[in-house]
């Protein structure tokens, strides 16, 4: 066990550092300690915005939704470094040629994958706060207590997305009763009591009073939807050679008015057949929409009655965008390089790709404004929503090009799109909070979009390839 | 005859690497022109290079009259390529894979070139099979349909021959004999000598990144000596060198 689980550490070590250089992604922990540390000075001030407690709530609901995404992301883990890297695959999956049990393995990457995001996440975030306490006079026990149960929630949503990927493996139908069945529930609880179901996370409870039965109870949940996903794991394919219709002329041909459809058609196939896109959208995006909807709602009484929507909708157009790292990751430039295909020419298609995909946010905000009894802000509330997704993915591409997911680590990469999305994001609050309507003003951002997206493909096609 | 590539003192560097050591040759019209190296020696890179996938660090190349570092892209609409890494997107079945690359090369009758090419290399039957299930012979014959599908007048190929089966390589032999014969150039890189005695017209020999020699192999012919024999010594002296 400890032979393999090094391995698989320095592995995910070396392939966010190769990217772009050991110091700028050391540098990363530093930073999310920077932010928490300063971020608990703000914390009184916040206290007074927001119900006492809900800032906790929100933070270790963050770290629920952190672990899903990093987890739904080891998950494809497989399919994308095979694409990226040619067959030198993740040891995870090239292990399998080692006389070592699948489950084993299986149970290796997990753990892996916990400790490793642990100290890239988990720590320097409570970490930051703990140095802050003498100064801002939390206790310190409570600040070290925070780190303790922000991991149990990092650690809950990162088994949560494990068990959901075995029980997958098993059974798509068996697997969709459970997401839909529980997406219910928490729905059903939230609309007969409010916000209350939330507030009985085991590690929050954990958080808000510390007892030793709390602890026992969380620990025991995790535990056991460890053993369960890794007993339930297994490694089979369960592709086997089936002979598919040809989808391909008939997308490109319904697409001929895009500029790059045989490349989009092409990746409209992938994520469909490899099922990258249902996963992502299920991990990526609906699950951390509606824990974020939770938390608005939550925030609700602050605001004037079409604020939740258009706060909501400005937030779904971010996530939407990141539409356009999954895009990108599933695969490489590699497979193009014999082709006359360009580094612009796919950024091109690979934006407009998220583009299209963009239907689903802009579907979820519209069935979301009708649902909450928002109808009447449904066109703005759907306008902030695309006009966000598509600047926010020229502000990605501009800065990552082809590797989003790769280079948000870089530091300085994170804070430029913080900045970016930050200040339209400020500005754009504000005037929807004005008046609703104002929040239709959003579709210009389409052209700084549109001219971000332009200087990506000056920027990257300067950029040797080879070095992606 | 003229001359389709023309490499002068190019370089690559990859950090501590050097791949490619001041490499001058030229390739003309017509010929069927083999890369020779033991592993590492810089054939794929060479390659690369000439196809604008990566930029030299040194010298420059002509391809088909087009500067590799800055115009790439048209040398790549105008060049066919099998990369080393044989590598169809996953999800596409192996007819569709075609008809993307029909698509990104504008080939109107990509369907009838497809299946001319399913007949031609025997795998008809693996049309609607998806690439990421083909067997590793079976992806080498897509990536060689790829490569030629246009009939490009010069054809960089990266060990095309490696995983075919008997059968199968002499029919790829005779069809890259052939292809030579209308006025095309093929650049082949292998490490099989005995095809490149066979059917290549020229060659050359880079060791460590650097060429070793360069020259037809009728050349060889007349001094009555076999290409494997003068690859090994060569290499060999190369290595002490
Ligand atoms: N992306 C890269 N980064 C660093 N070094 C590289 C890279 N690609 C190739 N090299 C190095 O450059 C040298 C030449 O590699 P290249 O792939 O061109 O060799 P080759 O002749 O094709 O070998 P083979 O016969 O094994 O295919 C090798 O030492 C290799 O390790
Ligand atoms: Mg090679």
């Amino acid at each position: 066990m400890p032979e393999l689980f090094m391995r698989m550490m320095k592995e995910e070590w070396r392939m966010h550092s190769t990217i772009f250089g050991h110091v700028s992604f050391a540098l990363f922990p530093f930073m999310i300690f920077g932010i928490s540390f300063m971020g608990s000075f703000l914390l009184p001030h916040l206290r007074q915005a927001l119900p006492v407690g809900d800032m906790a709530l929100a933070t270790h609901v963050m770290f629920l939704v952190l672990g899903a995404m990093v987890g739904g992301f080891g998950l494809m883990g497989n399919e994308m470094m095979n694409r990226r890297f040619g067959q030198a695959s993740l040891l995870a999956y090239s292990a399998r040629s080692l006389p070592l049990s699948g489950k084993f393995i299986f149970a290796n990457f997990v753990v892996k994958d916990t400790v490793y995001y642990f100290f890239l996440w988990v720590l320097p975030f409570g970490a930051g706060y703990i140095a802050a306490a003498p100064f801002t006079g939390a206790p310190f026990s409570s600040a070290l207590l925070l780190l303790f149960t922000l991991a149990l929630a990092f650690m809950a949503g990162l088994c949560t997305v494990f068990l959901l990927s075995s029980v997958y493996v098993r059974s798509r139908a068996v697997c969709g009763v459970m997401v839909i069945a529980g997406g219910f529930l928490l729905l059903a609880s939230f609309l007969s009591t409010g916000p209350t179901l939330a507030l009985l996370f085991p590690p929050y409870m954990l958080y808000s009073g510390f007892s030793w039965g709390m602890l026992l109870l969380s620990c025991a949940i995790l535990a056991a939807m460890f053993a369960l996903s890794i007993l339930l794991f297994s490694p089979d394919e369960t592709g086997t050679t089936r002979v598919h219709g040809d989808l391909y002329r008939p997308l490109v041909k319904r697409g001929t008015f895009l500029q790059q459809s045989p490349l989009v058609a092409k990746d409209l196939i992938d994520l469909y057949r490899s099922g990258i896109g249902i996963g992502q959208a299920l991990f990526s995006f609906a699950i951390p929409l509606v824990v974020i909807w939770f938390f608005l709602s939550l925030a609700g009484s602050f605001l004037p009655p079409h604020g939740l929507i258009l706060l909501f909708a400005m937030i779904s157009g971010v996530i939407g965008s990141t539409m356009y790292t999954w895009v990108t990751e599933f695969d490489s430039f590699g497979p193009y390089a014999c082709l006359p295909v360009s580094v612009s020419t796919l950024i091109q298609s690979k934006i407009t790709t998220c583009a299209l995909l963009q239907v689903l946010p802009a579907s979820f905000i519209a069935i979301t404004a009708v649902l909450s009894g928002n109808s009447a802000d449904l066109i703005p509330a759907v306008a902030l929503c695309v006009s966000f997704s598509f600047y926010a993915s020229g502000v990605m591409a501009y800065l990552c090009g082809l590797s989003p997911s790769v280079l948000v680590y870089d530091v300085k990469v994170l804070f430029t799109y913080l900045v970016f999305d930050g200040a339209v994001f400020a500005i754009f609050s504000a005037v929807s909070l004005a008046h609703p309507l104002y929040a239709i003003s959003s579709v210009l951002l389409f052209f700084p979009g549109w001219l971000f997206v332009k200087a990506a493909m000056r920027r990257w096609d300067a950029v040797d390839p080879a070095g992606l | 005859m003229s001359v389709v590539l023309e490499v002068s003192g190019l370089s690559k560097v990859y950090g501590d690497v050097t791949a490619l050591d001041r490499v001058s040759l030229s390739v003309e019209e017509g010929s069927l022109f083999g890369l020779l190296g033991p592993n590492g020696s810089g054939k794929t890179t060479m390659i690369k290079v000439l196809t604008g996938q990566i930029r030299p660090t040194g010298g420059s190349a002509m391809v088909l009259g087009l500067d590799s570092e800055h115009e790439g892209l048209r040398i790549r609409e105008r060049v066919g390529i099998i990369p080393e890494q044989e590598s169809p997107p996953s999800f596409l079945t192996s007819m569709e894979y075609l008809e993307f690359v029909g698509a990104v090369r504008k080939i109107p009758d990509i369907r009838e070139r497809a299946d001319e090419w399913f007949d031609y290399l025997e795998f008809g039957d693996k049309k609607n099979v998806l690439c990421k299930d083909l067997s590793r012979g079976t992806r080498q014959k897509l990536m060689f349909a790829q490569a030629f599908i246009h009939e490009p007048a010069l054809a960089l190929i990266d060990e095309p021959l490696i995983n075919f089966d008997p059968i199968m390589q002499d029919l790829v032999k005779d069809y890259l004999k052939d292809y030579v014969k209308s006025g095309k150039t093929i650049f082949l890189s292998t490490h099989i000598l005995e095809v490149a005695e066979e059917i290549c017209s020229s060659f050359a020999v880079l060791h460590r990144g650097r060429l070793l020699h360069s020259g037809p192999v009728a050349d060889l012919a007349e001094k009555g000596v076999h290409l494997s024999g003068f690859f090994l010594s060569l290499v060999r002296k190369g290595g002490h060198a």
